[in-house]
């Protein structure tokens, strides 16, 4: 037992030391303070909000309905809507560029239509990584609600509380430190996101779209500052998700 | 005027729940639902509630057809067994809850928080949080919570089963007080009969979701329709016997373990009967004072006196047949000088004797 847990901390503890020495060695404090990649910091941080903020509307209301209105076939309804949780990134990606692309199914008459296109855009980040987090969304606001004892939401209905209310009154403020968790790791995950938007970004860079480039490319200190902010938010993001936790 | 249950039924995913409740509660009663758990009774007020939609039935509150409204809509009132308080609100907040959520005006708020707080001795408590009240304290709040809504019906799902002895005792009265000041009509779920007996006006024994019997505590304590009532209700002393005579004065003659008793209550036809007689319904009598009007029942010996809550015992006495269960005053157990293996002589009322019809398949259950 010893030896796994002594075995499992090298193997997952050496890409951190070696993230730290490159950087070190690198000067990536340097390169991390280049006006090009602050604005890269930018191009990611601007759709990831974005996309959080929608995910969270959405899904709030998907974990609600699943939640308070179980319907014939909602099973199937909620086992669809987390398929992103496991579709590898690169073909969600690739799906929304046949659907959204300009000679996509959608896309196609917005183009014709409109002259409006949505791929390559920050628009197409911020789909993309909407499509890949709000199932993460959903199953949060899912299990904040569920963890509310079902005879309050009964009370607020019995006196007289629509649905409305009782979401607004009772229902938001028992679970919103698990939602306000879902909504932090949401957004890391976003941030984070490569697969779907290295396939619709074009030629937009986020940050992990840079690291790729520059790791690639063999210019190790930004591959190494921007990889050393993402754990840095990480460990921030798991920090203030199990404080909620323990708040709650 | 009356709630009236028409026929109520309720399936969740196809298996039955409740079937064909019916019965009628004059307005301002009380009405007592008695049953084992998963018998259905939360159900049963859940769906009077409106937070269930009964597939068929109607409910019908003073005339009008509850049905097809909403819980919003009922002026129904319910009282949650884990008192169901919003842990986010204050006493005050949680109060105010259901007057808010109607948009009553401000000064409507104040007037009813101040009436119903004081009359339930919660004014003190308006600035705390549920988790900083006694469980005694919760539920009062949980009651103000309805009270001031002025429900037309209230609901009461097991309210005192979290509660130790003493507030359990000072809060059936409050509500009792309560119920008589607003003479609002009550349905009041329970498992524990002495509440029952005291809260009640009528009582509704409910098993696996079916209406076993209805009628006044008295008629369902003292002549259960069924052994299962029988037992429900604690009779403990329920006797195979047979029928040997009806007199045609409306008593019969069963003869019980040996002895010959008078019974006033006894099935038309039939010979094989359960005689059921509640341990309260016994006195110890010294053996040269025979009442006429009363069976005697002698050649018992006393196997075990266990104490009970309040002054009383409860006598075990035995024969070589049978045992039976008999409660006792300590101060008659003292006066008499009742002790383990003593031989002593009681006495029934013809009309504490209750006979039930007995197939012959039935088997003997013997009082625990």
């Amino acid at each position: 037992m010893t030896m796994i847990v002594l075995g499992a901390g090298l193997f997952f503890g050496s890409p951190f030391l070696a993230l730290l020495h490159s950087f070190a060695a690198a000067d990536g404090f340097g390169a991390l303070l280049n006006p090009q990649i602050l604005l890269v910091v930018g191009t990611s941080s601007v759709p990831a909000l974005m996309a959080t903020g929608l995910a969270a509307v959405v899904g709030i209301a998907l974990g609600y309905h699943f939640t308070f209105r179980k319907k014939a076939g909602g099973r199937w309804l909620k086992t669809f809507f987390s398929l992103p949780l496991v579709l590898p990134p690169s073909a969600a990606g690739y799906m929304l560029l046949l659907a959204f692309g300009r000679y996509g199914l959608i896309g196609a008459p917005l183009y014709q239509t409109f002259s409006l296109q949505i791929m390559f855009t920050t628009t197409a980040l911020v789909l993309a990584q909407f499509f890949v987090i709000t199932p993460l969304m959903m199953q949060a606001a899912s299990s904040a609600f569920q963890q509310v004892p079902e005879s309050l939401v009964k009370a607020s209905h019995s006196l007289g509380a629509d649905e409305y209310t009782t979401f607004v009154k009772v229902l938001l403020p028992l679970s919103r430190p698990v939602l306000v968790a879902g909504v932090i790791t949401a957004f890391a995950r976003a941030i984070g996101e490569f697969g779907a938007t290295m396939m619709v970004a074009g030629r937009l860079k986020t940050i992990p779209i840079m690291i790729y480039v520059k790791a690639m490319g063999g210019d190790a200190g930004v591959a190494d500052g921007l990889s050393l902010l993402l754990v840095l938010l990480s460990f921030l993001v798991l920090f203030l998700v199990n404080f909620l936790g323990e708040k709650r | 005027m009356a709630l009236v249950l028409e026929d109520v039924s309720l399936q969740i995913d196809r298996n039955p729940i409740l079937e064909q409740i019916s019965f009628r509660l004059p307005i301002g009663q009380v009405l007592v639902v008695l049953g084992n758990s998963g018998a259905g009774k939360s159900k049963l007020l859940e769906v009077i509630a409106g937070l269930l939609k009964n597939q068929s039935g109607r409910i019908i509150y003073g005339g009008r057809d509850l049905s097809a409204l909403s819980p919003q809509e009922r002026k129904i009132g319910f009282v949650f067994q884990d008192y169901a308080l919003f842990p986010n609100l204050t006493t005050e907040e949680n109060i105010l809850f259901g007057l808010q959520a109607r948009q009553a005006p401000a000064r409507e708020q104040a007037k009813w928080l101040k009436v119903v707080t004081t009359e339930l001795k919660i004014d003190h408590l308006l600035k705390r949080f549920p988790a900083e009240l006694s469980g005694g304290q919760q539920q009062r709040v949980a009651l103000a919570r309805c009270m001031v809504l002025r429900p037309e019906v209230l609901l009461l799902d097991e309210p005192l089963s979290a509660l130790d002895a003493a507030s359990r005792e000072r809060l059936a009265l409050l509500m009792k007080k309560i119920q008589k000041k607003y003479r609002v009509t009550m349905l009041y779920v329970t498992h524990d009969h002495n509440e029952a007996r005291f809260m009640g006006d009528q009582v509704l024994l409910v098993d696996q979701g079916r209406v076993v019997q209805m009628g006044s505590p008295e008629e369902i304590f003292s002549r259960p329709v069924s052994r299962f009532v029988a037992h429900f209700t604690a009779t403990r002393n329920i006797l195979p016997g047979r029928i040997r005579e009806r007199c045609g004065d409306g008593q019969a003659l069963v003869e019980v373990s040996g002895a010959q008793l008078l019974s006033t209550s006894f099935p038309v036809r039939g010979e094989d009967v359960w005689v059921c007689i509640r341990p309260e319904h016994f006195s110890f009598v010294e053996a040269s004072s025979e009442k006429s009007d009363e069976n005697l029942i002698s050649g018992y010996r006393i196997a075990q006196i266990i104490p009970q809550s309040g002054a009383t015992v409860l006598v075990e006495l035995m024969n070589r047949r049978e045992r039976l269960m008999v409660f006792a005053s300590n101060r008659r157990v003292e006066d008499q000088g009742l002790f383990v293996d003593n031989e002593v002589d009681i006495v029934v009322a013809a009309s504490h004797v209750h006979c039930l019809p007995r197939q012959p398949e039935d088997i003997y259950c013997r009082p625990e």
